[in-house]
């Protein structure tokens, strides 16, 4: 309800029309699978090394037009982050600014909404950036595959199911592959791959077993 | 741009650097549900799918599962290459594929020949692309070269009335141990072992004309042929030196050592062994290097088709060899040493079973025989040859009989045919001479061509041996469909025998007395019976089954066990292989097929 009521009055006083587009939801279905990789974890104060955005159009993940940049940072970055993205200072050290890098990642993204893991910190950030440049929130519609896959999985469980949305839980229930390097354009392929597949289940009304969750043909043959 | 995709597995491991990353910025990533058809058959396709997630199945025009396409496993090709998929591909479980964009992989086809060859749609020219990408990697390169890329040595002519002197001192001049000599229209070679031979054993004066000691027994190779060719032809002459000629021309010499300079191998020295040998024991070391040279070759990187070659010839030799020591006179005279079965046509490597006869012209005493019999046997024990199964050997007086009786025997199998008769007779139609009067053996078969000449029936109950392993409907299929599980496939079953059968059972129908299954082939190809790219299929599928037999053939050999040596898993091979595996297995499929109906042995 926030949202929708921030959505209204960011276009109302919205002055580019550049970035009109955002506003309107892509008719064309398609969504973006978007992952950033950032100098800390801390929304408000650490910034934005790399962005990763994958297309997504019905079956057919776009691979081959991925949006993929680094970002010059002004935050220092963390050694416990750069463990995780092994990207270190001198990596990103010849980059482009987020000025630069935002208005074509904002073109690419259009209308289309928003596909993710924790889709709402990588929002977060890219809302930080937005909203300080061109005095709005990015409108698109967030859709959080965990939260897809909760449906999938525990949507009818009883109370006091253990509960486990962890990265590693839906990769080994999809039966998808683990990625050795968890870089932006990995984990956003990884999303979109997640995306598919639970969209599909959901369409077939395929539920994904929980008491032998842990392989995928279990949950096949439910449907 | 997924950088997961593996750019090293076949056929992606033919693309440059700069190619592979051409093609992996160009893929999507396409999902389908479990159930969900990817490819229709006759369909075309915008994409060649490389499977990344999941399980896609390959069905036939009724509907069979052909083959079941696991991760890194490619489909799709004739879809964007010819235009109409070849089968139906659809997920079997939710599946994830890498799509190739069409536009790419054509540009990247027409750039790159050896990433071509992959796709194009028949068995032959795959093979032979993967020799040539195989090429330097081990003896397969020197032994495929031809003749003329080797370093020959210039022929020198010396004529027949030279003295030795003077012929020694020509070989010094022209730093060479062979020269050719002339005597008006004949040539022969004369090498520095003729003259010390001839001067220091012989004592013959310095002043002797040279065509004294030389050997007009020239055996010449043409250059155009390969090096392989050059090393059976001495080791079947036992000769050191080869003359080269080029059309009618003499332009060379080739030498063994000169051939040993290109590698490290053996097998023109084992004749001489053999030839040496003045006992049985002696025979037993020499058996043993042809077995042991077996796992050289292979381990060289030979073709198992040229390995078979070298064996047989060696075995041949060594059979002989044995004859002549053990043999009583009797038998020597009226006796016909056959080899039949894979020993026969020449494809076996590693001694699995022995097939051996004796054809005699006329009865020869009962105690010579039995002796015979018995030490025959016996020494080929001691060499490590397998007893028969089917006791097809010398000491089973069935295969060791008057040719009068043994034909009647063969009317008996024909005419009245119990459950072993067509493997007998199959066994008997491989059959070679290797040593005695070989007109028996060519009598025999020309009886049995005649006897099946005409009788349908007959040679369609011989045929039907080809279904003795369950047939095209159910269980190759299912076999095919293994491909990518975890069920070991009878390469012997499967592939060598129906390919081998068919083809014997149409080579007795047209008369054909070539005995490899090669040369059958070609025969039959001359018929018109089928066509010559068939014909080439047929062989390399043949001769695909032989190298995978060959290499866990050597597995189990190696492990000390016989069990399961033919059998194959086919997680244990890579793509490329199974893919190969799979379009030979197709070729044996059709083949079937051909036999099946030119027999009408539907009627059954």
């Amino acid at each position: 309800m926030f949202r929708w009521l921030r959505h209204r009055y960011d276009r109302m006083r919205l002055k580019d029309p550049r970035w009109l587009p955002l506003f309107r939801e892509d008719p064309s279905g398609e969504v973006v699978s978007v992952d950033c990789e950032t100098t800390g974890f801390d929304t408000r104060t650490d910034d934005i090394i790399s962005i990763s955005a994958i297309r997504i159009a019905g079956n057919r993940i776009l691979t081959s037009q991925a949006f993929n940049a680094y970002v010059r940072p002004d935050a220092e970055m963390r050694a416990d982050a750069i463990r995780v993205h092994q990207l270190r200072a001198v990596d990103v050290a010849g980059a482009r600014p987020m000025r630069e890098v935002l208005p074509d990642f904002l073109d690419f993204l259009g209308g289309r909404p928003l596909v993710g893991y924790w889709i709402d910190y990588d929002a977060a950030m890219l809302d930080r950036y937005v909203s300080a440049y061109y005095g709005f929130h990015l409108p698109n519609r967030r859709i959080e595959v965990s939260g897809l896959y909760y449906e999938r999985k525990y949507g009818d469980a009883p109370q006091g199911t253990q509960i486990d949305l962890s990265f590693a839980a839906i990769t080994r229930d999809l039966g998808l592959r683990t990625l050795a390097l968890h870089d932006a354009f990995n984990d956003a392929l990884s999303a979109g791959e997640m995306y598919v597949q639970l969209t599909d289940m959901k369409a077939r009304n395929v539920r994904i077993a929980r008491e032998h969750g842990h392989d995928a043909s279990a949950a096949i043959t439910v449907g | 741009m997924p950088r997961s995709f593996d750019t090293a597995s076949p056929p992606f491991d033919r693309l440059s650097e700069a190619e592979a990353a051409e093609l992996v910025a160009a893929l999507d990533i396409g999902y389908w549900p479990a159930g969900q058809t990817i490819l229709m058959r006759g369909a075309a396709s915008d994409h060649y799918h490389v499977v990344l997630k999941g399980a896609v199945e390959e069905r036939d025009e009724d509907e069979n599962v052909v083959a079941i396409l696991g991760p890194k496993e490619t489909f799709g090709a004739r879809a964007v290459v010819h235009g109409g998929a070849g089968a139906r591909y659809v997920a079997c479980e939710e599946t994830l594929t890498y799509l190739m964009p069409r536009d790419t992989l054509l540009s990247l086809i027409h750039r790159n020949p050896g990433f071509a060859a992959f796709f194009y749609s028949d068995i032959s020219r795959k093979l032979a692309e993967v020799a040539k990408h195989d090429r330097g990697q081990g003896l397969e390169g020197v032994l495929r070269a031809r003749i003329s890329e080797a370093r020959l040595r210039p022929p020198v002519f010396i004529d027949a009335s030279t003295t030795i002197e003077e012929t020694e001192q020509r070989m010094s001049d022209t730093d060479t141990n062979s020269l050719l000599v002339r005597d008006g229209a004949r040539v022969g070679i004369v090498t520095r072992t003729n003259l010390s031979k001839a001067a220091i054993l012989a004592k013959l004066p310095l002043t002797t004309p040279i065509g004294e000691c030389t050997s007009w027994n020239l055996i010449t190779v043409e250059d155009d042929e390969f090096v392989f060719d050059a090393l059976i032809t001495m080791t079947r002459n036992n000769k050191r030196r080869l003359v080269v000629k080029r059309g009618g021309e003499k332009v060379g010499i080739l030498e063994d050592i000169d051939i040993l300079g290109m590698f490290a191998g053996n097998s023109q020295l084992i004749p001489g062994r053999i030839d040496r040998a003045k006992t049985v024991d002696d025979l037993a070391g020499a058996a043993a290097d042809i077995q042991s040279q077996v796992v050289r070759l292979n381990h060289q990187g030979v073709k198992v088709r040229d390995i078979a070659a070298i064996t047989s010839d060696l075995n041949r030799h060594l059979f002989r060899k044995l004859f002549a020591l053990i043999a009583p006179e009797s038998i020597q005279e009226a006796g016909c040493l056959i080899v039949m079965g894979s020993e026969g046509r020449g494809e076996q490597t590693v001694r699995t079973d022995q097939d051996n006869g004796l054809l005699l012209a006329d009865a020869v005493p009962e105690a010579d025989l039995s002796r015979f019999r018995v030490e025959f046997q016996g020494a080929l024990a001691t060499f490590g040859f397998p007893p028969c199964p089917g006791n097809v050997m010398v000491s089973n007086p069935l295969w060791s009989q008057t040719i009068d009786d043994f034909v009647m025997q063969l009317k008996r199998w024909v005419h009245s045919p119990d459950a072993d008769s067509p493997m007998h007779l199959g066994i008997f139609f491989d059959a070679v001479c290797v040593a005695g009067n070989a007109d028996l053996l060519t009598r025999a078969k020309r009886e049995f061509i005649a006897m099946m000449s005409g009788e349908t029936a007959a040679i369609a109950h011989f045929a039907k041996a080809i279904d003795q392993f369950p047939g095209p409907g159910g269980v190759i299929n299912s076999i095919l469909a293994t491909v990518g599980r975890e069920e070991p496939i009878d390469i012997k079953k499967s592939g060598t025998f129906p390919i081998v059968h068919g083809v014997r059972s149409l080579a007795i129908e047209k008369g054909i007395s070539a005995t490899s299954t090669v040369e059958r082939i070609l025969a039959i190809a001359e018929t018109r019976f089928f066509d010559e790219t068939f014909a080439r299929e047929l062989s390399d599928a043949l001769g695909y089954f032989m190298e995978l037999r060959l290499k866990s053939q050597l597995r189990a050999h190696l492990a000390g066990t016989t069990e399961g040596e033919s059998l194959l898993r086919p997680s244990d091979l890579t793509t490329l292989d199974r893919d190969l595996l799979r379009d030979a297995l197709r070729v044996v499929k059709r083949f079937r097929e051909i036999v099946r109906n030119h027999f009408k042995l539907g009627m059954f």
